[in-house]
């Protein structure tokens, strides 16, 4: 990926992310918009209240859950419930997130990137063929084939381990990887790969000097959607894995609700400590990540 | 199916074909797209093929897989229960269809406006989407409890309901948690969709007197058609994928009020142990999303956006 | 030239994974204090026996660093969806914690746990420190496959003493007692009865005691052998209505459906005083000495017997519940692995240390000779009381939902709710139920 040298340098040639292509209307020029602005606040209001709830109930010890009001601050607010999340092997569900994560997401790219580009570049009859089962693909509602996954995921005794959680990842990120990498790839000028064509490359050294550089953003969007179906999956750990070595997030707060029993506000509290990761990601990564997934959906 | 989903694609292939055959030998190795295709056939479509063959078996999870003709299939089809799954699952696409399609596409219109302050708002809107479902599901749990939660809290009868627990508001109550949790996806998609309308043809209106309401419905909303379309499909088709969401906030219950058909599938396939049975109904689910993926395609016509809208 | 030199190659490679494959066979030996990949495995319950398995582990693990167990917790409702899954994949634990009957027959019939009887028959120790009717829920077909591990479990009915004052009642000895006492604590503004509604089988225990006491045992007993129509017996259909009449007067606590006996939910609705009464499994009581320690030690928490109902043939000292939860014995497991479960069952479980720590707990280990123990408990009254209901007990009916196999339990447990909700009559209950009768 650090080879520059092939790139083109015109920025006309350049297909920019779609956000930037055009200029935003300029609604707001005329009078202020009362409805508009009503109706955003009120919608504000209606995300906030169970968020501010959370973190504030999670910050409450049990006994005053039971008797303070349930909407307002703790009077006196305590750590205790993450610290006792935190003692729940919580490091070890976050770790294997995260491998299941990178293990799932990043050969998904990868496979998905070469398929792309061989559907957008190549020809013939096999191609146009795979394209037309990763499409269907896409309509297969996932949870219909759990029950031959779990089996054959048993036949080949991998059964309650991080990878029987990847495979299937890995297999139902591809169709719409594919799907949003190659309309990228249909933007990137021919003459490009033609210049590059002359100049003696091979296709495999285009793929990742040419087309890899130049879809980027739709990379990236692919990457952080793919990621957020993985990282919060709950079907395949509920029922591809077993014990808590092999307990991912949002599995975790599943059994923390029947482990903590009544303990509402540390089931409260790995609640909020399950969204931390990503929030810190939203943080310092907000505008790539909207600009990534509006590019991606809205091309 | 593959008459018309890949027309779109097809088009500008066809046409790059033949401009390159003049300079290029050939294409890219087919090989490629083996590795993906690989991975897709083994764990996508074989189980495919496998659900509809397990139909068609005896197998309680445990002991051997036992050929038993149609009787899977009988059990199903006459399980009123099953009859109930699919009305559940009709009702909740299309209460969530008509509560988050409108939200969406004013909120996406809201804010890719320039104001500071929605690009403010904004920000937070977005947060519900990096909360996992089971985290939704979880909140929302413990807020409505009629005994502890908001409703008591704020010490108005009416939010002290049995939201969770009465079956005739639970369906509602599940709609709108999957709007809380699916909205901001959907703003996000008209709020791109809205960016890409050129600005001059809000200056010419303005200039031709059209105040905001007329130019909502004469420009933003013939502009945004595809991906109207596009989200659209996403909402209709994931709304037979809202599994965990309703598994972790009322597990189908209170009786069978929601129990949607991805849900019945996994009740009877691993906690009645019918695995037969169940791929039956997994069968049926795989009907109903191609189905609805045919027909979405069908309505979004011709066009290059038709193949975005397989995005489900 | 070439192929030779790859099939060389090739050669080499597989002998390379061969002995690898055979170093990790062979390293199957001490494995330190810390428990292995090859340790014998182990699933519990969280709530009130957690700390009495895991202390019975620690000590094994300590004694035994050449034969530690890993032992690992689950929350009832999560644990019972996925043993089966894990045992089904041939990747359950060692030891497999379970309640006979129903669930029980399916892993027998699937070859999946061993035959004990012969362990037994070696071991006339662990025979005899049984109380007999108990060890008798571990048999299939003259086999014993499972093995008691914990405490009696019947279905008592709780109530709070405190509340019953406030308005001075007596706790319901027959069922018009128990409706009339319904419109009065809806009067002091208190539910007269908790109920973990989402979980379900909190329900059942209503339908199984009613029956009881309409129609006796033997009603039930003609359900679990599969006869024709078992449902449609009057007894049934008289104690659903009675059911409905209870729901229909407001006997159970706002939101009841909604609420997760998984999550102590319900006794806590008990013990903050929003409930009178509870009916649930003698288990809680370890629970809520843990989570509400005043409340059971100032003796606020009172227990009695399901009351009677006028004209009925059950006999009012039968209970329900759970005889005991139970190991098996994985077949899947390896003779490493199964030789540890058997000698942990054998010396490590009910020793007088795990006894003590059992009746310590609140609980009433399912073991002949512990009166003495009993009697020496700060919980002495209600140790005494369960062992007394469970020792003198006619009848002790294993919970139904255990009892049935899993495909009629689930039907019956969901059915059920319905009853609750009022979306079904009792009829249409028994006509369904009668449908699922063999599956």
């Amino acid at each position: 990926m650090a080879s520059t040298t092939q790139l083109p340098t015109t920025p006309a040639a350049l297909p920019q992310p779609v956000t930037t292509r055009r200029r935003p209307p300029k609604l707001g020029r005329s009078r202020p918009n009362f409805l508009g602005g009503l109706g955003g606040w009120l919608w504000l209001a209606i995300i906030i209240v169970p968020v501010y709830y959370v973190v504030i109930t999670s910050l409450k010890n049990q006994a005053g859950f039971f008797t303070s009001n349930p909407m307002l601050p703790p009077a006196e607010p305590t750590l205790d419930n993450y610290k006792l999340v935190l003692e729940n092997d919580f490091a070890k569900y976050f770790t294997n997130s995260l491998i299941v994560t990178v293990g799932s997401v990043v050969p998904a790219l990868f496979v998905a990137f070469m398929a792309a580009y061989a559907i957008v570049r190549g020809k013939g009859k096999f191609l146009s063929w795979t394209n037309n089962v990763f499409l269907l693909g896409l309509a297969i509602p996932l949870h219909a084939t759990i029950i031959p996954i779990y089996w054959m995921i048993t036949k080949a005794h991998m059964y309650d381990t991080l990878l029987a959680l990847i495979l299937p990842s890995i297999a139902f990120a591809i169709p719409v990887s594919v799907l949003i990498l190659s309309n990228f790839m249909r933007d990137v000028p021919n003459e490009l790969f033609e210049s590059m064509r002359l100049d003696g490359c091979s296709d495999w050294a285009m793929m990742w000097r040419l087309a890899l550089p130049m879809t980027k953003p739709a990379v990236i969007t692919v990457g952080i959607y793919n990621a957020l179906h993985v990282w919060n999956g709950f079907l395949f750990p509920l029922i591809l894995t077993q014990s808590p070595d092999t307990r991912v997030l949002p599995l975790s707060l599943w059994t923390f609700q029947g482990e903590f029993s009544v303990n509402i506000p540390a089931v409260l509290a790995s609640v909020v400590l399950a969204t931390l990761p990503l929030l810190v990601i939203y943080v310092v990564a907000r505008r790539q990540l909207l600009s990534g997934l509006t590019a991606g959906f809205s091309k | 199916m593959s008459a018309t989903t890949t027309t779109p694609p097809r088009a500008p292939a066809a046409k790059r074909a033949t401009d390159t055959r003049r300079t290029l030998e050939k294409g890219p190795s087919g090989w490629l797209a083996v590795p993906a295709l690989a991975f897709f056939m083994l764990f996508a479509i074989l189980p495919l093929l496998g659900v509809l063959f397990l139909s068609f078996t005896r197998w309680d999870g445990l002991g051997e897989i036992k050929l038993d003709g149609l009787s899977s299939w009988n059990t199903v089809l006459a399980d009123p229960v099953t009859g109930n799954a699919l009305l559940v699952t009709a009702k909740i696409m299309f209460f969530s269809f008509i509560v988050q399609a409108p939200i969406s596409l004013l909120l996406g219109v809201f804010t890719a406006a320039s104001q500071k302050y929605r690009a403010a708002l904004a920000v937070l809107y977005f947060v519900p989407l990096l909360l996992s479902s089971a985290a939704v599901a979880i909140a929302f749990k413990a807020l409505l409890d009629p005994n502890f939660g908001l409703g008591p809290g704020l010490g108005l009868p009416l939010l002290a309901q049995d939201w969770l627990g009465n079956s005739d508001l639970v369906l509602f109550v599940v709609v709108f948690v999957i709007a809380w949790q699916f909205v901001p996806f959907h703003t996000l998609i008209y709020q791109g969709g809205v960016r890409q309308i050129p600005a001059s043809l809000y200056e010419a209106a303005q200039i031709d007197g059209a105040g905001r309401i007329q130019q909502f419905f004469n420009i933003t909303l013939p502009q945004l058609k595809y991906t109207m379309i596009t989200s659209s499909t996403l909402m209709v088709v994931g709304s037979l994928a809202y599994f965990d969401l309703v598994f972790v906030l009322t597990a189908g219950g209170p009786g069978y009020s929601t129990r949607l058909l991805p849900l019945h599938m996994y009740l009877t396939g691993f906690k009645a142990n019918d695995m037969g049975a169940a791929s039956a109904l997994g069968v049926i689910l795989v009907v109903i999303g191609l189905a609805l993926a045919l027909f979405l395609q069908r309505l979004g016509g011709k066009n290059r956006n038709a193949s975005q809208l397989e995005g489900a | 030239m070439n192929s030779l030199k790859l099939r060389t190659a090739g050669m080499a490679v597989s002998a390379a994974a061969l002995s690898i494959s055979l170093v990790a066979c062979g390293s199957s030996g001490p494995a330190g204090t810390g428990a292995s990949a090859d340790s014998a495995t182990m699933w519990g319950l969280t709530g009130g026996d957690q700390p009495v398995f895991q202390a019975s582990v620690d000590s094994w693990n300590k004694a035994h660093p050449d034969s530690a167990i890993k032992l690992d917790f689950f929350a009832n409702d999560a644990y019972k969806t996925k043993v089966r899954t894990a045992v089904g994949a041939g990747q359950g634990p060692t030891l497999v914690y379970g309640w006979g009957g129903g669930v029980l027959k399916s892993y027998v019939d699937a070859g999946q746990v061993d035959d004990l009887t012969g362990f037994l028959k070696d071991n006339p120790d662990v025979q005899g420190r049984y109380l007999p009717s108990i060890l008798e829920s571990g048999v299939i077909d003259g086999k014993t496959y499972a093995l008691p591990n914990n405490k009696v479990q019947p279905v008592v009915l709780y109530y709070n003493k405190e509340v019953f004052e406030k308005i001075g009642a007596e706790p319901p000895k027959t069922w018009d007692e128990l409706m009339a006492l319904v419109p009065k604590f809806k009067d002091a503004g208190v539910a007269p009865f908790s109920l973990g509604g989402q979980s379900k089988w909190p329900d059942l225990m209503w339908l199984e005691y009613l029956v009881d006491r309409i129609g006796g045992p033997e009603v039930f007993a003609n359900i679990a052998a599969n006869k024709p129509d078992a449902w449609s017996d009057p007894a049934v259909i008289e104690a659903l209505t009675k059911i409905q009449e209870l729901v229909d007067a407001g006997g159970f606590i706002n939101g009841f459906s909604s609420i997760a006996a998984d999550s102590n939910a319900d006794q806590a609705l008990l013990y903050t005083g929003k409930a009178a009464m509870i009916l649930q499994g003698s288990w809680i009581y370890q629970g809520m000495k843990k989570d509400a320690a005043d409340f059971v030690s100032s003796g606020k928490l009172g227990y009695t017997p399901f009351p009677t109902v006028e004209g009925g043939k059950g006999d009012p000292a039968n209970v329900v519940g759970n005889p005991s939860n139970f190991w098996s014995v994985s077949s899947k497991a390896t003779e490493e692995q199964k030789k540890t479960a058997l000698e942990y069952v054998k010396d490590g479980m009910f020793n007088d240390e795990n006894v003590q720590s059992l009746i310590d707990s609140g609980a009433v280990p399912v073991v002949t000779g512990i009166e003495d123990k009993l009697a020496a408990s700060p919980d002495k009254d209600f140790l005494t009381y369960v062992y007394g209901m469970a020792k003198d007990a006619p009848d002790f009916t294993l919970s139904w939902d255990q009892a049935l196999s899993p495909a009629q339990g689930d039907a019956m447990l969901a059915n059920l709710d319905q009853i609750f909700l009022k979306k079904i009559t009792p009829e249409q209950f028994a006509s369904t139920m009668n449908a699922t009768i063999g599956k």
